[in-house]
């Protein structure tokens, strides 16, 4: 061969196509615009001899769904630890006739120390809310005036009786750890709908992680760009969004005209380097997200009405309703999936439910009624799905047989309470049921694989077609369990 | 390109690196490949025009995208066999696939216009098409006459003619006309190529940019502004070089080096595949080994030759391992780079076996040879001339030490360093913590029946003994009365060593449940006692008795009194029941000692604080260290299979060990499966020695390629990872000859090339752009100037630690661990997770955190936050060339991360340490980042600013102290000194 190099006229320029899909991109129309001052280069790739790069190729990039959907947003409100159904939102006056008489049949503990097969009745009184009538217990008073938004699902079961299995059933499609969150899933098929605020945030309580961690918005093996972006418990909620502490607003912008007084010096003996114009466009880039990521999380645009909504005026729901009220905003901006998680094992109420459950309820149900009635009120509710529950339910019978102040309940997956409301589920009313001791999901059962199977649905998308290719199987979240889209939760 | 990774498929339960930023950077970036293929490469350096032919234009674009169902491996759907013009012509089921001459009425043109073929919706480029068109409208010429039959392994002369498969041209040094700008031979090359363009080298760069450029390039660290002074003053004539020469003799030339190695070999310290990501303990080995072998000036040969075969190079008996043998051993962890699942349970292990093996052919070929070897596991190569039987052939020289039907797992294959005396050593101590953990066991079995023993006693009287003897028997042989009965009280069925903390903890209560039992059973003893003695009273005594009885004891009058003393057993008391009730005391005491016992036996601590005792006593044992390394079992020689389409579980005939078919030419490629005269099959070592001939058209040229690739931002093949048909052609194909020839003839002296390199002329050119050299070569292939570089993750970070003085220089050891914080953030310190895997905080590090990056701990899932980016190597399986992306959240980093502004207080406090005076400051400031002085015109601004920002931190901050708000605004100017591009590019 002649030991000739052509210059790039015939030849495509590989590094300023890789510049290109590399930098120019991620610094938005500005650098873009800015570099295509040299048309010839920019499109000289146009139909290069390759493999099929398939899936080697990712982005956030908002994607049509395959079908028709009624949602394109969620928030998920994890209540993690179980919230007791049966002292919530699935009545059963049979524990309350048989208060304290044994339990008539097989019951799964999981603290032997403390089981007891005593029945528990509930001390809460339940009545009928809204048009529906749906069955409400008084610890849920903000929840009642929603209900006819929402749709409780009595007869969830995911069969696992521990925590950590089961919150990975409920929010990853199996039970194994290491598999792709719902969120990932979603972000994965359907992309953002936003380039200024990430696809994915979870939302993690100031008392700690939930059970399993970070695996709760791990991507699994989805490429990393569909793993949760977490937004940190307290200020400042992203890590180096924020200035640094004691820069002051107008310190950082002197800082910042530092620096690009400092890079224009630099620039002007070299003026010919996009790579160094491209990251001076990057440093303007940063402060717009700055801005704009700012912007959504910053509460004080809200009204004093909103505010109070949210129960920001109470001490007891403030933390949960500031982050129920960015949920929103976020959602508001073009995020599509939002988790909100309870402090670790919140709801795990083995002991003193007499005086715990109420206490977890009140910090909760104002903000979850809040964000409801908000995003319907803002004619968001149509198309965001927001979803309201834990990874298990409780036992009918005593934990901690020690007087009526210390009895909790144990953990029971096999029948257990949550609700939906927005993005095309139905509005008002309740489905399935449990049976009559309230352990076990004996109507019209919604396992977790049903659940997901009719979300994916409602977002336009096919459970079986979503899929991503990993060892030469097609994976998917449902992974080849038997999920129906279960009509009786579809509007 | 078919087969996937499982460093690829593992990626990331974990790539956590939650900077919101990384997520919203890539909304508009689609992460592609760095690799980027270009169309019709081979052709474009030939400018006339030819008339088109089979083999060379349009055999290639059929081979790529047809003959896998038309012709290979037996495959010929629809009868048709592309593989020849003349089956072309024949045609299959459907008739002739192309009328020569007219390629409107040719049917294969037809087909894939109308995107039917290939089928799935891949297509043939339109390019492509032009070129098949063209071929058949000029009447579908072959170059010579095409044989009546051929087979999977033809491999054409056009093939065999491409450029990478020939042997190293030793060629002449062209003329030139500026002889007296030249420095060496290798600028007669580049000046060769510019002077038939009309162009000339730029000026050589000034000294404080030749000392930046070097010391970035050799070390990876800015220079001390001692050293620029030392450097700018120094009137010896060999000053450049005797530079060149004392950063090659630093240890920090080995570190920085030695990451470039890392990259290609895949260096990590876990073992990937699953989610579990296990981390790889004694990995570092390898990588000190290769630190060294860069300080050490090891030539390049017997480097190849100790990372492919050096447990072949042990000669003897392994034990006792001296330190020549260990630095064999070591060498082999280049063999053991690779993600390995079977590190972890949860993996199909045939698959993660086959996958391993089939990454480290990967690393090895693309490492060493530049080769896509890969691509032919399951056919062969689609682009290059390599059979898929090539590829078995590589596969079989590693069998012996790689087996899958006989593997080992990372455990059964790590070599202890432990010598006999601490061998010794740790046997005492673990008699002593076997000692400890019997006992264990035995308190573990008391506190079962002891428990058990406590429940029972509040269990209901009439079940008692029936629940005990439920529980005592074993759960097969109860009965179904028995399994209800247990059923019922789960609080003594679930009685076991798993549960027993759970009692533990309620030790109280079932404490306070017992002596409340004992108090029932007490009053009951009493009142029986006292009705018993009442019978006896003379019914006249009776009234005055009662009343005494009625009233408590306390308040009893002198007269009730006597009567407590008169009728006694009336009066009974807890402490005067024994005299009546033997039995009842007895049974009461029973009660009140198990509550006393139950109170008292915390079986919970007791048990941990009995296992903890165990895993103290262990821990004194020395630290037992294990080589990670490659060895072949004695007399294993196994036989290797091709695989049909790659499925290890189709395997078809036997295939030799042996290098590729297409080197027979110019190289030795067969390699016997078992050399007779060593233990092992010698294997490795053939073909390590067939690589390092001198012959192999690859060896030597991959590797100065990679080398200048470091030096100049760009290899002459700027693919340095394929140097086959995708990959691009060299820019300088005699330069790298030359290079390659000057290499080897050297004795493979890896300094002594980078010493010719680095006094060229070539690379001391200034970097300056101009409007010129950009409308002719903007990517500066022909090298008209230096290019601009940008620092990579592991540099930027260093030299963030060197300019503040906070960097700590110490060679090799253990890796400096990453963990996740609490929001999931990868950063330095040790990995605590409590029981529900949250993070725990404070693990210092102490002064490990400021060690070079080199050091720290590459586990596949948890990149380091601040390393991650600024793009740090990513391992698919390794990496053969670097990205460097420009995105938002760099900046981000760059403008509000606490390494940052942490730093630029050390920085700032650094400078206050030498001078008080603002001005100095900021010159000082200005020397450490960039190397040079700070201009008149931009100190002055630097000063206007610093008095800004003075007042705007004494606005906001009233209480602090002038000095407070002095050494903060240092600290700020400093922090945009660090962020700014001239700290973290290089010219």
């Amino acid at each position: 061969m002649a030991d000739q190099y052509q210059p790039p006229d015939s030849a495509p320029n590989s590094s300023r196509r890789h510049f290109l899909a590399q930098t120019a991109m991620s610094t938005g129309p500005l650098a873009v615009a800015m570099l295509l001052g040299h048309p010839n280069q920019v499109m000289a790739d146009s139909d290069p001899i390759k493999p099929n790069l398939g899936n080697n190729s990712f982005d956030l990039i908002p994607k049509a769904p395959d079908h028709s959907a009624s949602a394109t947003a969620m928030i998920s409100l994890f209540m993690q630890g179980g919230p007791s159904h049966v002292d919530l939102l699935d009545p059963k006056p049979l524990l309350n006739k048989l208060h304290l008489q044994k339990f008539p049949g097989k019951i799964k503990y999981d603290n032997a120390a403390q089981a007891s097969s005593r029945i528990l009745g509930s001390p809460w009184k339940f009545k009928q809310f809204g048009e529906s009538g749906t069955d409400v217990s008084e610890l849920l008073p903000c929840f009642a005036n929603i209900v006819d938004d929402a749709l409780v699902i009595r007869s969830m079961h995911t069969g696992v009786n521990n925590h950590g299995q089961s919150i990975h059933a409920l929010n990853s499609g199996r039970t194994q750890q290491g598999r792709p969150s719902l969120g990932s899933w979603l972000t994965y098929g359907l992309g953002g709908q936003t380039n200024e605020l990430p696809a994915y945030v979870a939302m993690t309580d100031p008392g700690g992680l939930p059970v399993e961690g970070v695996l709760n918005w791990s991507n699994g093996w989805l490429p990393s760009l569909f793993q949760g972006t977490v937004l940190r418990p307290a200020e400042p909620r992203i890590l180096n969004l924020d200035r640094p502490a004691n820069y002051s607003p107008t310190l950082q912008a002197g800082f910042l005209e530092a620096v690009n007084r400092l890079n224009q010096k630099h620039l002007s003996s070299r003026p010919r380097e996009q790579e160094l114009h491209a990251r001076i466009a990057n440093f303007k880039l940063a402060q717009r997200m700055q801005t704009s990521a700012t912007e959504a999380l910053d509460l004080s645009r809200e009204t004093k009405a909103t505010h109070r909504m949210y129960g920001l005026d109470d001490e007891t729901t403030r933390e949960f309703g500031q982050r129920c009220l960015i949920a929103r905003r976020l959602v508001e901006r073009g995020v599509r999936f939002v988790q909100l998680f309870t402090k670790n094992q919140f709801w795990d109420h083995h002991g003193s439910l007499m005086n715990s459950l109420p206490k977890s309820c009140k910090k909760i149900d104002r903000p979850s009624a809040a964000l409801v009635k908000d995003l319907k009120q803002r004619g968001m509710l149509d198309n965001t799905v927001v979803h309201w529950g834990g990874e298990m339910g409780r036992l009918p019978v005593i934990q901690n047989d020690t007087g009526l102040s210390n009895v909790g309940r144990d953990h029971n997956t096999y029948g257990f309470t949550m609700w939906v409301a927005g993005g095309g589920f139905r509005q008002g009313g309740t489905l399935g049921a449990t049976d009559e001791f309230g352990h076990h999901a004996v109507e019209d059962k919604v396992n977790h694989f049903d659940y997901h199977a009719t979300l994916l649905s409602l977002f336009g998308m096919d459970p079986a077609k979503l899929v991503f290719k990993r060892n030469g199987r097609a994976q998917s979240l449902l992974d080849g369990q038997p999920g129906r889209v279960i009509p009786g939760l579809l509007a | 390109m078919s087969i996937r990774n499982p460093s690829q498929l593992v990626p990331a339960v974990i790539n956590r690196c939650l900077v919101f930023l990384l997520a919203i950077a890539a909304l508009n970036q689609p992460i592609l490949m760095p690799k980027i293929l270009r169309a019709g490469e081979g052709s474009f350096s030939d400018n006339t025009p030819q008339v088109p032919v089979f083999e060379r234009d349009v055999r290639p674009i059929l081979k790529a995208h047809c003959f896998h169902c038309h012709g290979e491996a037996g495959v010929t759907e629809s009868q048709l066999d592309l593989r020849l013009a003349k089956w072309l012509i024949k045609g299959g089921e459907s008739g002739q696939a192309i009328i020569p001459g007219n390629s409107g009425l040719s049917l294969l043109v037809q087909k894939v216009t109308d995107k039917e073929m290939p089928p799935d919706g891949k297509s043939i480029s339109s390019e492509e098409l032009s070129i098949i068109k063209k071929w058949i409208d000029l009447g579908a010429k072959t170059a010579r006459p095409e044989p009546d039959s051929i087979d999977d392994s033809l491999i054409t002369d056009e093939e065999k003619s491409f450029w990478s498969f020939q042997v190293v041209n030793t060629p002449e040094l062209p003329a030139v006309q500026s002889v007296k700008s030249i420095e060496n031979g290798l600028d007669r090359f580049i000046l060769a190529q510019l002077e038939s363009r009309n162009l000339t080298f730029s000026p050589p760069a000034d000294r404080h940019v030749l000392i930046r450029r070097l010391y970035f390039d050799l070390i990876g660290l800015p220079p001390e502004p001692g050293e620029v002074e030392a450097f700018l003053n120094d009137p010896s004539a060999n000053a450049y070089t005797s530079l060149i020469d004392r950063l090659l003799a630093s240890p920090r030339y080995g570190e920085r080096w030695g990451r470039h190695w890392l990259d290609v070999a895949g260096y990590a310290d876990s073992e990937g595949f699953t989610d579990k990501d296990p981390e790889r303990e004694f990995a570092f080995f390898y990588r000190d080994y290769v630190i060294d072998i860069f300080n050490q000036g090891i030539a390049y040969d017997q480097f190849v030759i100790e990372q492919l075969a050096g447990d072949e190079l042990i000669q003897g008996p392994l034990l006792p391992l001296s330190a020549g043998k260990k630095r064999l051993l070591k060498a082999t962890g280049f063999l053991r780079m690779a993600a390995d699942g079977t590190a972890s349970s949860g993996a199909d292990r045939d698959l993660a076996t086959n996958e391993n093996i089939a990454d480290t052919i990967q690393i090895v070929s693309t490492a060493l040879t530049g080769l896509t070897v890969g691509c032919a596991r399951c056919h062969n190569h689609r682009y290059d001339p390599i059979r898929q039987e090539d590829y078995y052939r590589l596969r079989a020289i590693f069998e012996p030490a790689l087996d899958w039907k006989k593997w080992r797992t990372p455990k059964q294959r790590q070599i202890s360093l432990y010598s006999d005396h601490d061998r010794k050593q740790r046997a005492e101590i673990e008699l002593k913590a076997k000692a400890v953990d019997d006992h264990r066991i035995e308190r573990q079995k008391a506190h079962i029946q002891r428990t058990l023993f406590e429940e029972l006693l509040v269990a209901p009287d009439n079940k008692r003994d029936a629940l005990q003897d439920a529980f005592q028997t074993s759960s097969n042989n109860r009965t179904a009365a028995q399994k209800a009965l247990l059923e019922e009280y789960p609080n003594i069925q679930n009685i076991s060593n798993g549960s027993l903390y759970l009692y533990a903890e309620q030790r109280n209560r079932r404490a306070k449940k017992i002596e409340s039992k004992a108090d029932t059973i007490e009053q009951a003893y009493l009142n029986e006692v006292a009705s018993e003695h009442l019978k006896k009273i003379e019914p006249s005594r009776l009234s005055e008795v009662m009343a005494a009885l009625e009233q408590t004891p306390a308040k009893r009058n002198a007269k009730q009194k006597e009567l407590e003393t008169e009728f006694p057993g009336v009066f009974v008391t807890p402490t005067t029941l024994s005299i009546y009730s033997a039995q009842g005391a007895k049974e009461i005491t029973k009660y009140r000692q198990a509550a006393a016992e139950c109170r008292k036996q915390n079986a919970k601590d007791e048990l941990a604080n009995l296992t903890n005792k165990a895993a103290e006593i262990r821990s004194s044992a020395p630290r037992e260290y294990f080589v990670r390394a490659l060895t072949e079992p004695s007399n294993h020689a196994p036989t290797t299979f091709l695989f049909k389409r790659g499925n290890h579980q189709s395997p078809a005939q036997e295939v030799p060990p042996g290098d590729l078919q297409i080197l027979s030419d110019v190289s030795e490629i067969n390699i016997s499966s078992n050399d007779q005269s060593i233990p092992t099959t010698g294997r490795r070592m053939a073909y390590a020695k067939q690589l390092t001939t001198g012959k192999h058209p690859l060896l030597a040229r991959v590797f100065v390629n990679r080398v200048w690739a470091h030096h100049f931002g760009i290899g002459l093949v700027d693919t340095p990872g394929d140097f086959g048909m995708l990959g691009s052609r060299p820019s300088h194909p005699k330069l790298l000859d030359w290079l390659a020839t000057e290499f080897v003839e050297s004795g493979w002296n890896i300094k002594g090339l980078h010493r010719m390199i680095l006094t060229s002329r070539t690379f001391q050119q200034t970097s300056a752009r101009t409007d010129s050299l950009d409308q002719i070569d903007p990517a500066n292939r022909l090298l008209a100037r230096m290019s601009l570089r940008r620092l990579e993750s592991e540099v930027i970070r260093d030299s963030v630690l060197q300019v503040s003085g906070q960097l700590v220089n110490r060679l090799g050891g253990s890796p400096v661990p990453v963990k996740e914080d609490g929001v999931g953030q990868i950063v330095l310190g040790k990995q605590k997770l409590d029981g529900e895997r949250k993070p725990q905080s404070g693990n210092n590090l102490g002064a490990d955190a400021e060690r070079r990056s080199v050091y720290i701990q590459v586990r596949r899932s948890r990149p380091l936050g601040i390393l991650e980016s600024f793009d740090i190597a990513t391992n698919a399986p390794n990496c053969n060339m670097r990205i460097a992306s420009n995105v938002a959240p760099q900046s981000l980093m760059l403008m509000n991360s606490e390494f940052m502004v942490g730093y630029s207080k050390k920085l700032a406090s650094r400078i206050e340490q030498e001078t008080s005076d603002r001005q100095l400051q900021f010159q000082l400031a200005t020397r450490l980042c960039y190397g040079r002085t700070a201009q008149k015109e931009t100190l002055e601004w630097l000063l206007g600013l610093a008095d800004t920002q003075s007042r705007r931190f004494r606005e906001s901050n009233p209480k602090w102290t002038e000095q407070k708000i002095q050494t903060e605004t240092l600290a700020n100017v400093c922090h945009a000194l660090m962020s700014a591009n001239e700290f973290i590019y290089v010219d």
